[in-house]
């Protein structure tokens, strides 16, 4: 596969999008930056050259007024992208998100449609503290009435990102800042991938990780790291957060009999909570070991590298985690 | 005892003629700013005393704040008067009857052509100052705070006389009588009413939003003052028959087909064409009778039905307030010294002894 | 002459309709027929009447919490909105929403809504949509004075000034904020002191003469549909009853002496009585208009009561537009 076509993460978030306006004249996007500049991290780079000034629009420094203009135009027929710059600043739009995007289908009595996805970027690693860091998506899946996609290389944020331009409830789409130049195949043509399905990124049958995001590439050095001393690890990114892909998880851990959940959000409350309470309500019985959860620690992200790297988990702390789960047999 | 009145119309200059044309918009806080600069120019002219409108705005109150003007040690007092408040445009009409049964020597009132119709409703001959913070202003002008808080100041302390610099200036004396029916009794009822710049009969059934808005509902216009640098109503006489604030003639124009047609402003920045049946210039006192169903608008605002079995009996005079030349006031006292610094008896430490930063 | 009679009677109709809905609403809450939270519009009929009066049926608008009034004149059906106040099935919202959340999406009414200033950045989306269109829609935004002092109300005004779109933002002030005077919680009084700092034209009328309103509202709506932009209407008006309810547990906030004045000022009698002057309608016309809408109502509070409440089977259905997202 030599002539593979190799895309970056960020350029397939692009390509999506390009791929979805051409497609359908009710898509635009909207945010801070995003026109003549590309977008902070170069996400919506050339769409405002392409697609024009009105389609693709730079707004003031307003997410709730951004996120209201999305669920406003949603609701009136348009499809729209509306980006928050920064997963932190998604809570000076949570009014908007939370009580407006997600519960006016609900509240109109199921009337409403709302194919809005709102496009963010999370994660820590690049030093940029407790205000531009924020793993977030536990706050956005406890939320009936949205979805939340996390995805953790190019094929799948192309897919993921088609998926949630299509889908006809609001999305919010978590791009992982460190991930923006990871390579990998892309297709040209456009796909999508099923919200709500999980992803087995590596078969195993000892035990098994669910990562998401930037933690199923550092799951996947774990494995290998493992594999020298045969444990073989079975990896499950569910991708979408909500809705979860719960019975793919739950066969996984049926056949491995050991369960690992990794975020880098901090682990108090985090999704790995949900995950493992899951696995022992669908599992149990097939349980050797107590669902271990890898999480930051609870504090916010600190700034200084030497900080930031000791917080943020990584295949080092996962494979001591998974050391652990497997000393316990 | 130099008495000072302000009044701050705090509905002036927001109505709906911002929407249909450029008409500048004037915020509490531009307002609250012309008021206080004209409380400490006033104080420093000379008034003793200086009453200002409540208004339900807070304005006066506002503007007064701070500055310490209590009447105590020789210094100025600044009170606000106590008068019942209805945040219409009887509070203007209540505070001016009130400055004059207190004996003010001047009143500023900030607002449009509307606000000082009611000055002149609630004391005819007020010596007035007319600050113009409105729409389409023909009787008001743009005078600084501080200017006019000068002048008042020097008028009413009897530093320049008002028989100098006051000049009497026109109005449009209106009397309707009209005939209200409840239930099956009829009665006529009249009332007498005023206008300084226009009173115009407009075909509408409401008062609405008060602005004319629709050219082609203006049947007549009876003008005290009709200059073509103005907008609004008063320009359409101003564009065919000029007359002067100063002038002794008045000027009735009807509107419809058959004679000239002018290209009138009848909002800021907003023109339209109008068909001038008749221009008939009026001589001071003549009386002049239009009956039928109409709205009255007074100086450019939409206020009083008329109904078909009303009649509209008007004439333009010379009974309108006193309105004082603010330029010639300030000149005059130039010239008279009276803004060199008094002599105090109290040695100023730094004018003393050796001279300083040398 | 200026406003045809049909419209002044389209007008009064509007108004009417939601007093008599506000009026039975009121009357089924005191004796306890009615779930929940209770935001009655009655008198401030005029500025909803009056705004919607000025609009086509496929422009949008956007409400608030006391959004009642908002639907009823917008076109909203009786039935539905009766029954979604009981909670009912054959409700607008199918009994999920209920008085706080009341909207008809095909009537361009995009909910009341239980967050004081939210609706107003959703007529920004809406707004932008029509513009995107190219329609000539335009979209409403009615909003309460108290309103103006939350960021999202800022954000909305700024972000449709800069992107110039179709909007009219309609402000109810009732001088009150919940149970607390506005002079309390901004120092200025006129919210149009606000427009001229986003770049838009702001004017007041009074809120308890729908001519005036309307008056405006023509104006504004015109000026959003050729593309002159976004701008401001500040109706001065009352509500009659309490911020909730009719008495609202009998909270003391306002004197009789102002709730007095300001019903002396009722908008639909003071319609009435010009028009009658004016000779465009006569009080036996009126009557009937009031028994024919009358007899709409009591026929509205017998569908409700008839109708069934939702099965609890309905919980789940409607979070998402496929049940794909149940977890």
């Amino acid at each position: 596969m030599a002539d593979e076509r190799k895309l970056a993460y960020v350029m397939a978030f692009n390509e999506a999008v390009k791929q979805q306006m051409e497609a359908d004249p009710n898509v635009f996007c909207a945010g801070e930056d995003i026109g003549a500049f590309g977008g902070v991290f170069g996400t919506f780079g050339g769409l405002q050259a392409k697609f024009g000034a009105d389609r693709v629009v730079d707004t003031p420094i307003s997410e709730q007024a951004i996120v209201g203009l999305g669920v406003g135009a949603a609701v009136t027929g348009l499809r729209p992208i509306v980006d928050l710059m920064f997963m932190d600043f998604i809570c000076v739009a949570l009014d908007q998100i939370v009580n407006q995007a997600a519960k006016l289908k609900y509240m109109f009595g199921g009337d409403a449609v709302l194919p809005l996805t709102i496009t963010t970027a999370g994660g820590g690693g690049l030093s940029a503290a407790a205000q531009h860091s924020q793993s977030l998506e536990a706050l956005l899946c406890h939320i009936p009435g949205l979805k939340v996609v996390m995805p953790s290389n190019p094929y799948d944020m192309k897919g993921l990102m088609t998926a949630c331009i299509q889908e006809n409830n609001p999305t919010v789409m978590i791009k992982h800042k460190r991930l923006l130049g990871m390579t990998g195949h892309v297709p040209e043509e456009s796909y999508s991938i099923p919200l709500g399905k999980g992803n087995i990124l590596r078969p195993g049958k000892d035990v098994t990780i669910v990562a998401y995001a930037r933690m199923a590439n550092e799951a996947l050095i774990a494995a290998d790291e493992l594999a020298k001393d045969g444990i073989d690890c079975e990896i499950i990114d569910p991708r979408t957060l909500q809705p979860l892909d719960t019975d793919l998880i739950v066969s996984s851990v049926k056949k491995t009999n050991h369960a690992v959940v990794v975020h880098e959000a901090v682990r108090f409350g985090g999704l790995g909570g949900e995950i493992a309470s899951q696995i022992q309500e669908l599992a149990f019985d097939y349980l050797d070991a107590p669902v271990t959860r890898i999480g930051a620690p609870f504090s916010p992200v600190p700034f200084s590298p030497a900080l930031e790297q000791h917080y943020i988990p990584d295949s080092k702390t996962i494979v001591q985690g998974i050391r652990d789960v497997m000393a316990r047999v | 005892m130099s008495t000072v009145g302000i009044i701050v119309n705090p509905n002036a200059g927001k109505d709906i003629r911002r929407l249909v044309t450029p008409a500048t918009h004037t915020s509490d806080v531009t307002k609250v700013g012309i008021v206080r600069r004209a409380i400490v120019a006033a104080a420093e002219a000379g008034a003793t005393r200086i009453l200002l409108m409540p208004d339900r705005h807070r304005l006066a109150e506002r503007a007064a704040e701070g500055l310490g003007l209590d009447g105590r040690d020789g210094r100025c007092s600044v009170e606000i008067v106590d008068e019942p408040l209805s945040g219409s445009r009887h509070d203007t009409i209540a505070a001016a009857r009130r400055f004059w049964k207190e004996q003010a020597g001047a009143v500023i009132a900030l607002g449009g052509d509307g606000t000082s119709r009611d000055v002149a409703l609630g004391w005819p001959d007020a010596p007035l100052i007319a600050i113009s913070t409105g729409t389409n202003n023909v009787y008001p002008s743009a005078i600084d705070g501080t200017s006019a808080g000068a002048a008042a100041a020097l008028v009413a302390a009897g530093h320049v006389d008002i028989a100098v610099v006051g000049r009497r200036s026109k109005r449009v004396t209106v009397r309707i009588d009209d005939v209200v029916v409840e239930g099956d009794a009829e009665r006529t009822v009249s009332r007498d009413d005023l206008a300084l710049v226009d009173l115009a009969f407009i075909d509408a059934q409401f008062v609405g939003a008060r602005a004319v808005r629709d050219p082609n509902t203006v049947r007549a216009v009876i003008a005290a003052v009709a200059t073509p640098a103005s907008t609004g109503l008063s320009s359409i006489a101003g564009r065919v028959h000029p007359v002067d604030r100063w002038d002794d003639t008045g000027v009735l124009i009807r509107l419809g087909h058959g004679g000239r047609r002018v290209r009138v402003p009848l909002a800021p920045g907003s023109f339209t064409t109008l068909d001038i049946a008749e221009v008939r210039p009026l001589a001071l006192g003549e009386s002049v009778e239009i009956a039928g169903k109409c709205v009255l608008a007074f100086d450019g605002e939409r206020d009083v039905p008329v109904s078909e079995r009303g009649r509209v009996t008007v004439r333009v005079d010379k009974s309108g307030p006193l309105l004082i030349d603010v330029d010639a006031t300030l000149i005059i006292a130039a010239r008279d010294r009276r803004f060199d610094e008094k002599q105090t008896t109290t040695p100023d430490p730094e004018a003393d002894g050796a001279p300083h930063g040398h | 002459m200026d406003l045809p009679v049909h419209v002044q009677l389209d007008l009064h109709r509007r108004m009417v309709r939601i007093r008599l809905f506000e009026e039975a609403a009121g009357r089924l809450a005191e004796s306890n027929r009615l779930p929940g939270f209770l935001h009655l519009y009655v008198g401030e009929e005029a500025v909803a009447a009056g705004v919607c009066g000025a609009l086509n049926d496929d422009d949008h608008i956007t409400s608030t919490h006391r959004g009642h009034g908002h639907l009823v004149a917008k076109g909203g059906d009786f039935n539905r909105m009766m029954a979604e106040l009981m909670g009912k099935a054959t409700g607008y919202c199918k009994g999920k929403g209920g008085s706080m959340h009341i909207s008809d999406t095909s009537l361009g009414m995009l909910g009341a809504n239980g967050i004081v200033g939210a609706g107003s950045p959703i007529a920004v989306g809406a707004a932008f949509a029509n513009r995107y269109r190219g329609r000539g829609q335009v979209a409403v935004a009615f909003f309460g004075d108290g309103s103006t002092n939350i960021g999202a109300f800022h954000e909305a005004a700024n972000m449709a000034c800069a992107l110039h779109l179709p909007i009219v933002f309609a402000c109810e002030n009732n001088e009150y904020g919940e149970f607390t005077p506005r002079d309390k919680t901004m120092a200025i009084t006129d919210i149009v002191d606000r427009a001229a700092g986003y770049g838009m034209p702001g004017v007041i009328v009074d809120g308890m003469d729908v001519i005036a309103v309307h008056e405006a509202a023509v104006e504004a709506v015109e000026r959003a549909r050729t593309g002159g932009g976004p701008s401001l209407i500040e109706a001065k008006t009352y509500r009659f009853y309490n911020h909730h309810g009719v008495q609202n547990l009998g909270l003391k906030y306002r004197s009789d002496d102002e709730v007095a004045m300001w019903k002396q000022r009722d908008p639909i009698f003071t319609l009435e009585d010009r028009m009658i002057e004016n000779k465009a309608a006569t009080r036996d016309q009126f009557d009937a208009i009031w028994a024919e809408l009358r007899a709409g109502i009591e026929a509205a509070i017998a569908f409700a009561d008839e109708s069934p409440y939702p099965t609890p089977d309905q919980i789940m259905v409607g979070v998402y537009t496929s049940m794909s997202g149940a977890n």
